[in-house]
């Protein structure tokens, strides 16, 4: 009976981590689609106000607002689109997450600085095998995006 | 090494930030956030005060009013403020750095120690009490006085300023020939809008008055480097020296050696680690405000066209910058620098 019960709580948990694992990737899904969705339509306002300052973009720190801003109006106004947008490899931020970006102590500074632990750095898949990464801070109230590298 | 003079020197300037003097924000308007020199932003607020290292931003509807001991700073929207600190001739003097943007200064009175002001390619002595400052987005500096006398330096050359005429800097290069100006008569938005146009028409000229400028940065930062090197090995040798003379003959012939050697011997020391960060953060600056806005527009108007050949060659360019940037300047910042 005891070893049924010990089996039944680890077949309870492994379901928990998996359901967690799937609810982790349907949120990590749903955002890399959000922001190809913004940036197809057109939305530089929205994709704007979802944007923390400082914000990074490939290598370089950016720390103006409308200088963040006119990357999202600039790209769109470029013509530049996100064709068949899928989640690739997403993890959580570690100590070496700034090395995806830019092995500098600029950008190294700039995770240890600004970047919280819950926040993860996503891969965005494009139809065309292009990738871009993302760093999103997602919460039940708010979704914030700090970098943008790519495409690459 | 680099990052034990570091440590060093920065230790050293909080004995020196004592000198510096403090500036009241008087008003605040619209998008106006506050960099700690702690690296921590925050909005800021009248009755905010600002001290050696802090920045001030003020975005498209931003402005803002500070008062420094009877200097008035009037930030414009688009601009990027700092406070900093250097030595000159033995003295710590404030410095007011104008990044980006546009600010007028008037001063109520003359002390004849008034603050330096500098941009990314020029710095100017004030003999004036009423003045106003444009940094362009490609690093020129465009000076327009209304009453006094302002110095103009960039490059080794100096020109003279008396009132309603006005000068422009290129980056990296000496100052052009001064002409009749009123500051109400300069559209900052127009002359910067021509500045940024003709920058991305030429983004790789660009980069290299970029590059011109970072290296006279990086030299000034190595010199004092090497300089603060042999005094603190100095300053050592001689505070040995001085606990020997305690020791040894007293503590009144200890406390005449110390004013008369220790004493000056630390406070050049000190001076020598002032100007070798106020040059790492002059390329910061630059790096920041100049480079890397010039990159970011790049990828914004070349996002869906990486392969063109001007981009690959401007990226191929920037690297060499970055690469300049990050093993010369990179060892004399810190984290909250960032």
């Amino acid at each position: 009976m005891r070893k049924l019960l010990l089996a039944a709580a680890a077949c309870a948990a492994a379901m928990a981590l998996a359901s967690c694992a799937s609810l982790q990737h349907s949120w990590d899904q749903g955002n890399v689609e959000t922001v190809a969705k913004l940036i197809n339509g057109g939305q530089s306002a929205k994709l704007a106000a979802m944007s923390a300052t400082p914000f990074l973009v490939d290598g370089e720190v950016v720390t103006l607002k409308n200088d963040i801003a006119g990357f999202w109006e600039g790209i769109i106004k470029a013509g530049y689109k996100v064709e068949g947008p899928a989640l690739g490899e997403a993890a959580p931020v570690t100590a070496d997450s700034y090395k995806q970006f830019a092995d500098t102590m600029e950008v190294k500074s700039f995770f240890a600085e600004y970047v919280k632990k819950d926040t993860r750095v996503l891969e965005l898949r494009t139809g065309a095998g292009g990738r871009i990464l993302l760093i999103i801070r997602d919460s039940w109230f708010s979704k914030t995006i700090q970098g943008f590298k790519g495409p690459f | 090494m680099k990052k034990t003079l570091l440590s060093f020197g920065l230790a050293l300037l909080i004995t020196a930030a004592a000198n510096a003097v403090p500036s009241d924000v008087t008003y605040a308007e619209g998008d106006v956030t506050t960099r700690l020199s702690s690296g921590k932003q925050q909005d800021t607020s009248i009755g905010d005060v600002l001290n050696t290292g802090d920045s001030v931003k003020t975005g498209q509807d931003g402005q803002a009013e500070l008062d420094q001991k009877g200097v008035t700073i009037k930030v414009s929207h688009g601009t990027v403020f700092t406070l900093m600190e250097r030595s000159q001739a033995g003295q710590t003097s404030s410095v007011m750095s104008v990044a980006l943007g546009s600010i007028r200064f008037r001063y109520d009175k003359l002390t004849g120690q008034e603050p330096m002001v500098r941009t990314n390619g020029a710095v100017a002595g004030v003999r004036g009490t009423e003045f106003s400052v444009f940094a362009g987005a490609d690093g020129s500096t465009l000076i327009a006085v209304d009453s006094g006398q302002v110095t103009v330096q960039a490059e080794g050359k100096s020109v003279e300023l008396a009132s309603a005429e006005g000068v422009e800097v290129p980056l990296g290069q000496p100052p052009g020939d001064k002409f009749v100006v009123h500051s109400d008569q300069i559209d900052y938005s127009k002359w910067n809008g021509d500045k940024l146009s003709a920058m991305l028409a030429d983004p790789i000229a660009a980069l290299q008055s970029v590059q011109t400028a970072l290296t006279g940065y990086i030299k000034d930062a190595n010199d004092y480097s090497s300089m603060l090197k042999d005094y603190r090995e100095k300053l050592l040798a001689e505070q040995q020296k001085l606990a020997a003379i305690r020791n040894e003959k007293g503590k009144a012939e200890g406390d005449k050696y110390a004013s008369e050697i220790v004493s000056p011997l630390l406070t050049q020391t000190i001076n020598l680690g002032l100007n070798m960060r106020f040059s790492a953060l002059a390329a910061l600056s630059l790096r920041r405000f100049v480079g890397g806005r010039l990159y970011l527009f790049m990828k914004e108007r070349y996002i869906a066209n990486v392969e063109d050949p001007t981009y690959t060659d401007f990226l191929a360019q920037y690297d060499s910058l970055l690469s300049s940037f990050e093993q010369s300047i990179v060892p004399f910042l810190v984290q909250a620098d960032i």
